[in-house]
């Protein structure tokens, strides 16, 4: 397990080289890919989150272990695919419709990612339409929402509202992020969730779908 | 006091006769051109077409009538060119989604994509890539990341510093001309200076160039600073040795006496709830750069220094004011750790608050006016005392903005300054 080791290391570090090599490594002697995610790549995600959570990382150290997670999540996949492992859960996010910020949006994605998330990623400046379209489609377990601008939050109330009117507001557990938004404001327009971080989401998306972490 | 006496008594961190206003002198304290209409509406003011001088936020142009009914107290000397390459003038006319009639630069030429989005040129050019998209239906531009592929071989810092280099002679006539206006301004004076923006996000995609080369995109901007910090430090080091010169060439053609106040840097070091670099990256990354440039201005310039920075900085200002920063702006209050009665408090005697007058986030859009009085006379309350407090608001006044709320926000102002030992 030595090489494994190294890519939880690696992936903390945000070192995406090392990251590959290590995972190479571990797939080439035989290491299970399920385990490889289960015991490395997600303890090691949680201590990036814990390390952000202490202000002992901040936002460049979370892109950077991100996309170390994401370059070894790429070798993996295709084998978790083939053998039929699912993820533990399905999540649709985007910004929404008439904002085009997407930075908060994408750390929140490899985060929930790299926490063995499936993630359907509509990008920004998404209609209503296309969320419900991607839920329904998906079969997703929860729709994060994201905002930058004050005149764009509206819109992540009308998105809540649509996914409400298509009659699918009770299968799917709808979260909300962004610059402006507040606890409050995501009561009051009726969401499952609020995070004021992309660590945050991730325990609070585990907790929503009732997800216990196994302690190492 | 007029307005410049009662800025420059502010900024010596004095007690002035009344706490000093601004709006629209900065691209941070500026207002949306659909506000700057509704608020000449209100006023009752001559019927005209307002002028965009900042296209990236759609910031309206303050005319001398709209600044004495607001009572503002300081105008802006801008940068040369704006966001988008191209200089402010010469005028023609545009109609913004809500049908508003306004004036636009000449250069400020669009174009519609298959989406509906609105899009942007550097320096005018149609024949360049778009640099700014306006979603449709939306009320300002986004830059558009035109990011080169990277080769960590042949990443060079010079191709960061195409934006930075020595400033052109025009650029110097309209320091000069901005001058000898400014000098005999009655109002406070802050002006944008060339070059000494140290990584600011918003000017890393650098949306008024055709083609820019180096590190572009923001997301790898900000892996930068963990991940590529020789080459930052190169950047930043040839980046003041450039800035030198320029605010040499700027003070000369200006002239001591016309500026009050000048914007050295707009990079956020601020999320809601943190910081986007610890205290110490801070201090290695960007205080020894900033200390060299205010240390120039302060040397040669009766200049005070401008930072600004959103979010919640609390744990870096003792870092700002050793960096010698004069000034911090948008003093949000909302963010962690960002207590008003702490920061007046605390870093009061060394550091004059340009803003922090009310939320910009959820009082002043979404609040009602009795609840936007109430926050803007809290807030002059508490920083006002001994001076070192030029009211503005957290951040420009967003399009959507209730034009009521602005209104009630300068009559609390207004209130709090004729208070009961007022004049």
């Amino acid at each position: 397990m030595a090489d494994a080791k190294t890519l939880y290391d690696a992936i903390v570090a945000g070192d995406t080289k090392a990251a590959l090599t290590a995972a190479r490594a571990a797939l080439d002697a035989g290491v299970d890919p399920v385990e490889l995610v289960s015991r490395q790549m997600i303890p090691a995600m949680d201590e990036v989150g814990r390390l952000f959570a202490c202000e002992e990382y901040f936002v460049p150290e979370l892109l950077l272990a991100s996309r170390a997670m994401k370059g070894a999540l790429e070798l993996v996949r295709p084998l978790l695919t083939a053998s039929g492992v699912e993820p533990v859960g399905r999540v649709v996010i985007g910004t929404v419709e008439g904002d085009l910020h997407d930075i908060g949006k994408n750390l929140v994605a490899s985060m929930l990612e790299g926490a063995g998330f499936e993630i359907i990623d509509l990008g920004a400046d998404v209609p209503p339409a296309r969320f419900i379209q991607a839920i329904q489609e998906k079969n997703a377990d929860i729709a994060c929402l994201s905002a930058l601008l004050t005149v764009t939050m509206p819109a992540m109330r009308g998105t809540i509202e649509a996914i409400r009117q298509a009659g699918i507001r009770d299968r799917v557990k709808v979260l909300v992020g962004g610059a402006p938004v507040t606890q409050q404001y995501a009561e009051e327009i009726g969401a499952d969730g609020y995070s004021d971080n992309a660590s945050g989401a991730v325990g609070l998306v585990r907790k929503l779908m009732g997800i216990s972490v196994q302690p190492e | 006091m007029t307005s410049r006496q009662r800025l420059q008594a502010t900024l010596r961190h004095e007690q002035p006769d009344r706490i000093p206003v601004d709006f629209g002198a900065t691209g941070t304290t500026g207002i949306h051109v659909s506000i700057v209409a509704g608020l000449r509406d209100y006023y009752g003011l001559e019927k005209r077409s307002v002028k965009v001088h900042e296209p990236y936020q759609m910031l309206g142009f303050i005319e001398d009538d709209l600044r004495d009914a607001m009572g503002l107290d300081v105008e802006g000397v801008f940068s040369p060119k704006t966001m988008f390459g191209f200089p402010a003038k010469e005028w023609k006319p545009f109609r913004l989604w809500d049908r508003q009639d306004i004036l636009v630069p000449v250069d400020f030429n669009t174009t519609t994509d298959a989406n509906g989005d609105l899009l942007i040129y550097p320096e005018g050019d149609l024949s360049a890539p778009p640099s700014g998209r306006m979603p449709r239906g939306g009320h300002f531009f986004d830059t558009i990341i035109r990011q080169e592929a990277i080769d960590e071989d042949h990443l060079d810092p010079a191709q960061n510093l195409e934006e930075f280099g020595p400033i052109s002679d025009d650029d110097v006539a309209h320091y000069r001309e901005a001058g000898a206006y400014a000098a005999a301004s009655r109002w406070g004076v802050i002006a944008g200076i060339p070059g000494t923006y140290l990584g600011d996000i918003a000017l890393v995609p650098a949306p008024f160039l055709k083609h820019p080369k180096g590190i572009r995109d923001i997301t790898e901007w900000y892996v930068s600073t963990r991940s590529r910090r020789g080459y930052i430090h190169k950047m930043f080091e040839k980046q003041v040795e450039y800035a030198f010169g320029n605010l040499a060439r700027v003070h000369a053609a200006a002239g001591d006496g016309a500026f009050d106040a000048v914007f050295v840097c707009g990079a956020d070091f601020g999320t809601q709830t943190s910081t986007f670099c610890s205290v110490a990256t801070f201090r290695e990354l960007w205080q020894p750069y900033y200390q060299q440039i205010n240390g120039w201005i302060h040397r040669n310039t009766r200049w005070k220094t401008f930072k600004h920075s959103c979010g919640a900085v609390e744990k870096l200002i003792p870092s700002f004011i050793e960096s010698g920063f004069d000034i911090l702006n948008p003093v949000q209050c909302s963010a962690s750790g960002m207590d008003p009665r702490h920061l007046k408090r605390t870093y009061g005697p060394s550091l004059v608050f340009w803003g922090g007058g009310v939320d910009t986030q959820k009082t002043l859009p979404f609040g009602t006016p009795a609840e936007v009085r109430r926050e803007v006379l809290e807030r002059c309350e508490v920083f006002s005392r001994d001076g070192g407090f030029v009211f503005s608001s957290i951040h420009n006044l967003q399009a959507c903005t209730p034009v009521p709320n602005v209104v009630a926000m300068l009559d609390a102002v207004r209130e709090f300054n004729q208070g009961p030992t007022g004049d």
